[in-house]
């Protein structure tokens, strides 16, 4: 059976047009169907199933897959951390075209500026080659922040330079940053690992897709030369700062989030409602910044200082906590919306109600290896420790996790809100890890006073009183 | 290397990690000759032990000027358990960048500092190679040229003599090939990529440095492709080349005080200009040890690197012997053969074995190895409580009575000597 991982996101359209041109119809594809296994047709040989694109690479050079159509950036976001991985790029689909860039913050005078600038901090999506950058480029003692998306609304605040993906340079003044580097073009690639390539009949899906796209050579970042520093320059010192600056989130906690603020009486955000999501919402609170980011990146913000206040899931609060126990960030209010579990969860031909029951049950398998799938690779490593799976595997991955039980994973560490996915996928769970609810957080060793701190108590107890009625 | 053989995994594979080496008792006692033999020699030059620990930041090594790209791509490197700004830390790649690091927060820069060290390295290689290598490694900081540099390769020869092993000594300068990658117009980052090439025995790189510099044309290869010896080599490499690239004249000056020391002492020195590899904190002179072909350790002038990682600016070089390599060059060896006695308990209950333990302690203290039985082998002399005195056996095949704990070590100790 030849294996194809297949992107969601963006390029699921265009890749499913592609792939249908020259007659590989995967049915529901295109349409976006919530199951993840699908089948080629005509092909009785082939299997498809849907990732997000970021985890298609890692797919492939696990040997899970034999073939996968994602983005170039990914395959060189992958390479630029392990540069032997088995993975051989075979054509150019010529579709998803996107660059990779370097932005900084309007005030940046150029790639050279940076040279010998102490403590940068790089905020991208794709950390393996931010990493790849800030090494070439010689830079001391910088930070790689990496989030999970919104990477462009970092500079200047909260971080010094994004690593972004972006249509053109146009697209990156667009959102209000200064091209410094394009690091690649990228587009959507055919790929393989290479012992099946090497070792299996791929033909039934290489052959039509030989007929699309272009052979040509897959592009290498191009990485900057070390960037010398400037002598006699000193930065300013950091401005002391005047207003409160709040994070809220985009994504599906938006709507809930939109809702408590309303109940709060800290509407209108201008920009920020039930259908608009600007990443800096005007709030008519003098003295309240807001910015809009993924939930995610939030807690990191919260402990580092740069973010004083932020609505995000208990969940995210959670796996930052796991991953860095002392970290300063606390809950300090429980909103009691967008409510559901996060819970170990395996496939339903697992004969056993409890976890115990299904390690026992793998284990008489012969399965020594317990491979766990999650979004929280903190949260699933911490679970896996506590509850002593043995020899285990966290693989991380960005969702879309519904699609790795039982082939590639035996244990999903996964919010469920209605269960109703679960059951679409053959899904049960057996163990609650936690309730997940949407909260507001803080740093514990947050020094606030004067305005910044009268703001800072309104906002905080007009959102615990809307909690409270709630 | 040893691999645990595959009926002890019970699951069927290597339990250990790739890349990783278990030191067996046999190992381990090649290592600690090792060990002795450095240790011995730098206490006898004046040097003091230091140990750095495992974790660093990161940020100490990416600083341009001390490890290069390519070694940066095999560091182990990771978020630790308060890195939530996102600042990495490191499993030490090396452990000159470290010393350099404690000399500026401990040791008031600008005075001499001699220390030593016995620890390991981590970086990743592929396949079955070693990932962590054991370094002894010595750092002269304070000290200019030549005077240390000259001392530094007679300290390095003096362990490999202690140890029976007679060792190649290469001498090498970065300043020779930078000279060279200047004069051809390369900027910083095609400098290092050409050099790399030039290490790799890329000819190809020679040719395109050729056609660059068409004044110095085909005798390049002289320069960065043939080993030359001695005083003799530097002088033929001053008269073809400091015309045409006066920035030789230099390296190529501080390379002879130093061969030109070391030669009337009785050690030749092959110059080779291509040489050192990864580490960009190199200044002055460098040098490789090779034993029958093999490398056995390595050091240099790092004059910059000091004062790179934030102290002052100091003179300094250093080197560091692969301590694993050159135990794996030694014999093995028969552990010391010593006598252990055992000690029998009269009974299983607490208070016979708190005895027994009592006794065995007593006889440790008399300077004898002593254990209690069922805790290790016991095939050697045996000595019980009995009644008031002891009974000691196994000893000339009879039994024999003795009153006082201070009787039977002077018994066991006559055996020793018999």
């Amino acid at each position: 059976m030849i294996k194809l991982a297949l992107p969601a996101g963006d390029l699921r359209t265009p890749v499913a047009d592609a792939l249908e041109s020259v007659g590989l119809k995967v049915e529901g594809y295109g349409e976006g169907s919530r199951t993840y296994i699908l089948s080629v047709g005509g092909h009785e040989r082939a299997v498809a199933r849907v990732f997000r694109e970021k985890d298609i690479p890692i797919q492939i050079a696990m040997g899970s897959y034999d073939l996968g159509i994602c983005g170039l950036a990914w395959i060189e976001e992958l390479r630029a951390r392990y540069p032997q991985h088995p993975v051989a790029s075979l054509r150019d689909l010529g579709v998803g075209r996107l660059g990779l860039y370097v932005a900084s913050a309007a005030e940046t005078e150029g790639l050279g500026s940076l040279g010998g600038r102490r403590g940068l901090r790089v905020a991208s999506e794709f950390p393996n080659i931010a990493e790849a950058f800030a090494l070439a480029a010689r830079l001391p003692a910088y930070r790689v922040q990496a989030v999970w998306g919104a990477a462009e609304a970092y500079p200047p605040e909260d971080a010094d330079l994004a690593v972004i993906a972006a249509g053109d340079e146009a697209a990156v003044s667009a959102k209000g940053l200064v091209p410094l580097l394009r690091m690649l073009c990228s587009s959507a690639w055919l790929i393989a690992n290479a012992d099946s390539l090497a070792k299996k009949d791929l033909s039934p899906l290489l052959g039509p897709l030989a007929g699309s796209g272009s052979r040509g050579e897959a592009q290498s970042l191009r990485l900057p030369p070390p960037l010398p520093a400037r002598t006699g320059e000193k930065r300013p010192a950091p401005a002391r700062r005047q207003s409160l600056r709040m994070a809220l989130p985009d994504g599906h906690q938006q709507r809930h989030v939109v809702a408590a603020l309303r109940e709060a009486g800290l509407l209108p955000l201008a920009g920020y409602d039930e259908t608009r999501c600007l990443r800096r919402p005007k709030s008519a609170l003098a003295g309240l910044e807001i910015k809009v980011i993924r939930p995610h990146d939030m807690p990191q913000l919260v402990a580092t200082g740069e973010i004083d206040l932020a609505v995000t899931g208990r969940d995210c609060l959670t796996e930052h906590l796991s991953r860095f126990p002392s970290s300063p960030a606390e809950e300090l209010v429980d909103l009691q919306r967008c409510q559901f579990n996060v819970a170990a969860v395996v496939s339903e031909d697992v004969p056993a109600s409890d976890l115990e029951g299904a390690l026992a049950h793998w284990r008489a398998q012969g399965n020594r290896m317990i491979r766990v799938a999650s979004e929280f690779p903190g949260i699933a490593d911490a679970f896996a420790r506590s509850r002593h799976l043995g020899r285990y595997q966290v693989i991380p991955i960005a969702g879309a996790s519904e699609g790795f039980v039982p082939e590639d994973a035996e244990l999903l560490i996964e919010g469920t809100e209605t269960g109703r996915t679960l059951v679409e996928n053959r899904l049960k769970p057996i163990d609650l890890l936690f309730r997940s609810t949407t909260c507001v957080i803080a740093s514990r060793e947050r020094v606030l006073s004067g305005r910044r701190r009268k703001l800072f108590d309104q906002v905080v107890s007009s959102l615990r009183m809307s909690a409270n009625a709630g | 290397m040893r691999h645990i053989p595959q009926e002890m995994c019970s699951m069927g594979e290597n339990l250990r990690c790739r890349g990783m080496r278990d030191m067996l008792p046999d190992d381990m006692r090649r290592f600690r000759r090792v060990e002795e033999a450095f240790r011995t020699a730098c206490l006898g030059w004046g040097y003091e032990e230091i140990r750095t620990p495992v974790l660093e930041h990161l940020h100490l090594f990416t600083t341009s000027g001390t490890l290069s790209p390519q070694m940066l791509g095999r560091v182990y490197s990771f978020l630790d358990w308060d890195g939530w700004s996102g600042e990495r830390v490191v499993m030490r790649p090396d452990s000159t960048i470290p010393s350099a690091r404690l000399y500026g927060e401990y040791l008031d820069g600008g005075k001499l500092a001699k220390l030593f060290y016995v620890q390991s390295v981590f970086r990743f290689a592929e396949g079955d190679e070693s990932r962590e290598d054991w370094q002894c490694g010595v750092e002269l900081i304070g000290e200019s040229q030549p005077q240390g540099d000259i001392e530094l390769i007679l300290l390095a020869r003096e362990v490999l003599a202690r140890l029976g092993l007679d060792a190649d000594v290469r001498v090498s300068h970065p300043g020779l090939v930078r000279a060279v990658l200047a004069r051809a117009g390369l900027d910083a980052a095609e400098q290092l990529a050409v050099y790399d090439r030039i290490l790799d025995g890329d000819a190809g790189a020679l040719r395109e440095l050729q056609e660059r510099l068409p004044d110095v044309g085909a005798s390049l290869g002289m320069l960065l492709a043939v080993e030359g010896e001695g005083r003799a080599y530097l002088n033929n490499l001053r008269s073809t080349f400091v015309e045409s690239i006066p920035a030789l004249e230099e390296p190529l000056d501080e390379l002879a005080v130093v061969v030109g020391a070391l030669e009337p002492l009785g050690c030749r020195c092959l110059i080779s200009a291509a040489m050192v590899r990864n580490f960009e904190y190199y200044t002055g002179p460098a040098f490789h040890l090779d034993v029958s072909g093999q490398k056995v350790g390595s050091g240099g002038r790092y004059d910059a690197l000091v004062s790179l990682i934030g102290g002052e600016h100091v003179p300094a070089s250093g080197f560091a012997l692969e301590a694993a390599v050159l135990a794996d060059l030694l014999p093995a060896e028969a552990p010391e053969a010593r006598q252990i006695v055992t000690v029998v308990a009269r009974a299983d209950d607490g208070e016979s074995l708190a005895s027994a333990f009592r006794l065995a302690a007593t006889l440790r203290a008399e300077g004898l190895a002593a254990q209690v039985a069922g805790t290790a082998p016991d095939d050697g002399p045996r000595v019980a409580a009995s009644g008031e005195g002891y009974v000691l056996s196994g000893v000339s095949g009879k039994e024999r009575r003795l009153a006082t704990v201070e009787a039977v070590s002077e018994a066991l100790r006559q055996t020793g000597r018999d």
